[in-house]
């Protein structure tokens, strides 16, 4: 940790020294820029300007500070600032006409400025310097969110730059109480995250607890906001995620405005809201942006999926395993005609099939895009057609195979579905071991272990449990907003009126009006 | 030793309702109809009225105690070793209830569903999903309550429908043709079965509610409306069982499940119907095990009972295995032990307790109220 120390060491007052240091320290890397310069009258003021060539944003210094018209333009200016003491001063009022800039005393402070595309200006005699925003730097423009597209809403999704996800929240809520704080984690990469919150909204003890977990942090590396998810939330060994993630601003905008803190991370277009319910797992932006009534069906729709993703191979194994008197006898025979030729019971049959299908899944994410086709083929051809044709599998159960997986799908929050998926093989277990029985067991189990989870302070659970009979406006059914008055009760307990518009009601006398 | 666990009003109501069911709603109907004959569902009703009174002695243990255990309120009342030596009757009626429901639970598994599973098995994974819900914690279990009582009441009113064709009314005819004397030992019977453990909710009643008001209110409600389910089934089961094929029957509402046939097609769904037992059996199997847990971890002075689950639940499991060595011994133990047993625990030890917290509260305890 030597290297750190001298990392703090205040600069120095002769310029040589200090760029000899900087050179030194990070090791001569050829991206780093030196620049000396002169300049004032009779060129008595020697400079240098130091950036990071590719962060730094080239044409800005060029324009601002490089360019030799400004230079003289400032030498003037300069000349007539008759107090040579005050020349840093000048510089930082007049030649750096730049949106933002600071004064840095030591080398840690220069070094972060430098590596965040910051431009420093380092004058001889003086032992501070002056960091100008300069930041600009290929970046990814704003495009569609490829994991949450939405038939009606907005079409942007978040980049990897942390400022230009921030500047797109902003200007969806331009409210005054719209905070924003900054943060670097991570020892060696320093990460910058940032919390944003409404003030007035939130409740300040979630955003506490949320500076407090953050500050715990020390790793050396932040890479993606799956790292500060998992240092920070509340069950460390738990299949639910307690924290969502979302690449929506607008998304973010309406998490923010019922009162939950947005954690973006630099470098990810994925950022993390907290507290979360297990029910912000079934919700999608779109939901508010359709009509009420629809949105409300495919809610429903969507906990059956998430019924038929999780029991659906389970309740196959139980039925046909145990409790064949279910089905309807003619039902029943034609299973047991399409179970003849295989060999396996369904159980065996169920985990060969499911296992099948999540390598499937997770070769069509992982291999070379232009591969795509060829694993579709192999899979609906050979594993779907010829598994059945061969006497491995039976059609049914490849039927029911199909219905989970794309059940699956249709859970809109990943990381929930990705443990839906992982539980999906105990209860397929239990139900082969104990039938019905087996299965209700099992939800109990879960149940009970989604009870006892808590986002932040918040029951996980709510509004079911505990039950709060306002919040259900907004749960499974999705009221028209005129009737969504109220914010989520549990994530706050203070500014809860939302609104106060009136249902929309007809014109008095359609014929009078029409008639004027 | 509720530690700080708060629970809502509404959880109260619904656990009191999933704790009065529990087995009852199981092996009831059964027990009624051997007494009463025709009449059980007028016996049970008989039974709800008489479980009002219960409740309503229960409340006012717990208005008398409204900030302490059951533990706490026995040494306040009979002092400090006489009140253990109670507490200790509560623990053993918890561990024997306890182990008695896993018993029921894996006798009704294997004898009826899975006649080749060992019953072992059953009782093992239900009593792991016990210890499960009493380490989690009362606030856990009442959550879960909550959420899982849409299910229980969807699975109820679908099961009550579909049985309305099948009703025949001759089998509930005559009305009264039974005396008095049946029908008050089968009324004693559910209050013995639904009503009397019910007492172990002093456990946590009223000290772990969030609102002091209407705790009462909600302990009576969970209990009559358990009871009207109850009432319901055993009506269910005479009307389209008969009473003496009810009689007969060790679990009757499972024979009655058997009945659904709607159109040829829904027919023969008595196991989905039986994931409605499945529900209130954990629950009664879990607050005998959190009774265990929660008296023994105050008797021995531990600060959280949650410890104690897994080594409670052991034991429970182990002795479920020989509670009852077989099924005639437990329909004897039944009718014969069993009541006047709950009646010691869950009528005489509490009219005691009122009778001497009211004794030592008058003196200077007016000024409390």
């Amino acid at each position: 940790m030597k290297n750190n120390d001298t990392k703090a060491e205040p600069i120095k007052e002769e310029l040589k020294e200090n760029i000899q240091k900087i050179k030194q320290d990070l090791g001569g890397s050829d991206d780093i820029i030196i620049r000396e310069i002169t300049f004032g009258k009779d060129d008595s003021a020697h400079a240098a300007i130091i950036y990071t060539d590719g962060l730094a944003d080239k044409k800005l210094i060029t324009d601002f500070i490089l360019d030799s018209q400004t230079q003289k333009s400032y030498a003037e200016e300069l000349d007539r600032e008759a107090d040579r003491d005050n020349l840093l001063e000048a510089l930082k009022a007049l030649a750096l006409n730049l949106g933002d800039n600071k004064e840095i005393a030591d080398f840690r402070s220069l070094y972060n400025a430098i590596l965040s595309g910051e431009t420093v200006l380092l004058l001889e005699g003086y032992s501070v310097g002056i960091a100008a925003s300069t930041r600009g730097w290929k970046d990814r423009s704003v495009s569609e969110p490829v994991a949450q597209s939405v038939v009606r809403g907005p079409q942007e999704g978040f980049t990897e730059t942390l400022r230009t996800n921030t500047s797109m929240i902003r200007r969806k809520i331009k409210d005054p109480n719209l905070w924003l704080e900054t943060m670097q984690i991570g020892k060696v990469t320093k990460t910058d995250v940032a919390i944003m919150y409404i003030k007035g909204i939130v409740s300040d003890k979630v955003v506490e607890e949320v500076r407090a977990r953050l500050d715990r942090i020390d790793i050396d590396g932040v890479l993606e906001s799956g790292y500060i998810e998992e240092l920070i939330q509340d069950e460390a060994f738990s299949p639910f995620p307690t924290i969502n993630n979302t690449e929506r601003p607008d998304n973010v905008a309406a998490e923010l405005l019922e009162g939950r803190v947005a954690i973006l991370v630099d470098g990810t277009p994925f950022v993390l809201i907290v507290p979360t319910l297990f029910i912000s797992f079934f919700q999608t932006a779109e939901d508010y942006y359709q009509r009420a009534d629809i949105s409300t069906l495919l809610r429903f729709i969507r906990f059956i999926s998430l019924f038929i993703a999780m029991v659906g191979p389970a309740l196959y194994i139980a039925i046909t395993t145990f409790h064949q008197e279910l089905l309807p006898t003619q039902l029943l025979i034609s299973l047991a005609a399409q179970r003849e030729g295989v060999p396996f019971p369904a159980f065996i049959e169920a985990l060969m099939m499911e296992v099948t299908f999540e390598v499937l899944r997770e070769a069509g994410i992982r291999m070379p895009r232009p591969i795509g086709q060829a694993v579709s083929i192999v899979g609906t051809l050979v594993i779907g057609q010829a598994a059945v044709e061969a006497g491995i599998v039976s059609a049914s159960m490849v039927i029911v195979v199909s219905i989970t997986a794309i059940s699956s799908f249709v859970i809109t929050g990943y990381s929930m579905a990705i443990s839906v998926r992982m539980i999906r093989f105990v209860i397929m277990g239990l139900a082969a071991a104990f039938g019905i029985f087996g299965i209700v067991v099992a939800l109990i189990a879960l149940v009970m272990h989604l009870c006892s989870l808590r986002s932040f302070g918040v029951p996980y659970m709510s509004p079911f449990a505990p039950f709060v009979p306002a919040d259900h406006k907004d749960t499974i059914f999705r009221l028209p907003h005129w009737a969504m008055s109220t914010r989520p009760r549990l994530i706050n307990q203070r500014n809860v009126n939302r609104e106060q518009t009136s249902k929309p009601t007809k014109p008095a006398d359609r014929n009078n009006q029409g008639r004027r | 030793m509720a530690g700080g666990e708060k629970i809502s009003i509404r959880q109260f109501t619904v656990l009191a309702m999933f704790y009065t069911i529990g087995t009852t709603i199981l092996v009831i109907p059964s027990t009624l109809a051997s007494d009463a004959k025709q009449n059980a569902w007028i016996a049970s009703i008989a039974g709800l009225l008489a479980s009002m009174a219960i409740v309503a002695l229960y409340i006012a243990i717990g208005r008398l105690y409204p900030n302490t255990t059951l533990a706490g309120m026995l040494e306040a009342a009979f002092g400090k070793w006489l009140g253990k030596l109670a507490t200790l009757a509560f623990i053993f009626f918890s561990f024997v209830g306890g182990s008695a429901v896993l018993y029921y639970m894996g006798n009704f598994m294997t004898t009826q569903i899975m006649p080749e599973t060992p019953i072992g098995a059953f009782i093992v994974l239900f009593g792991g999903l016990v210890v499960i819900g009493v380490r989690l914690g009362l606030e856990v279990l009442a959550r879960t309550a909550e959420i899982l009582f849409p299910w229980f009441l969807m699975l109820f009113i679908v099961s009550a429908l579909f049985l309305l064709p099948e009703i025949d009314l001759a089998n509930v005819k005559p009305i009264v043709g039974i005396g008095l004397k049946p029908i008050a030992k089968a009324s004693l019977a559910y209050t013995g079965t639904a009503t009397l453990p019910l007492v172990l909710f002093l456990m946590f009643f009223p000290a772990a509610l969030n609102r002091k008001q209407g705790a009462g209110k909600a302990l009576l409600v969970g209990n009559v409306i358990g009871g009207l389910f109850i009432v319901i089934v055993t009506y269910l089961s005479i009307s389209v069982l008969g009473a003496d094929f009810s009689s007969r029957n060790l679990y009757p509402s499972y024979a009655l499940a058997k009945k659904i046939n709607i159109g040829n097609f829904i027919q023969r769904v008595e196991i989905l119907m039986a994931g409605m037992w499945f529900l209130s059996i954990f629950f009664k199997a879990a607050f005998y095990a959190y009774g265990f847990a929660a008296g023994l971890a105050r008797l021995c002075g531990c600060k959280d009972y949650r410890p104690l689950a897994l080594p409670c639940g052991m034991i429970l499991i182990a002795y479920s295995l020989v509670v009852y060595p077989n099924v005639v011994y437990m329909m004897d133990f039944d009718s014969t032990v069993y009541i006047p047993y709950a009646i010691s625990t869950g009528l005489l030890l509490p009219l005691l307790l009122l009778a001497a917290g009211l004794i030592r509260k008058k003196p200077g305890g007016r000024t409390n109220e």
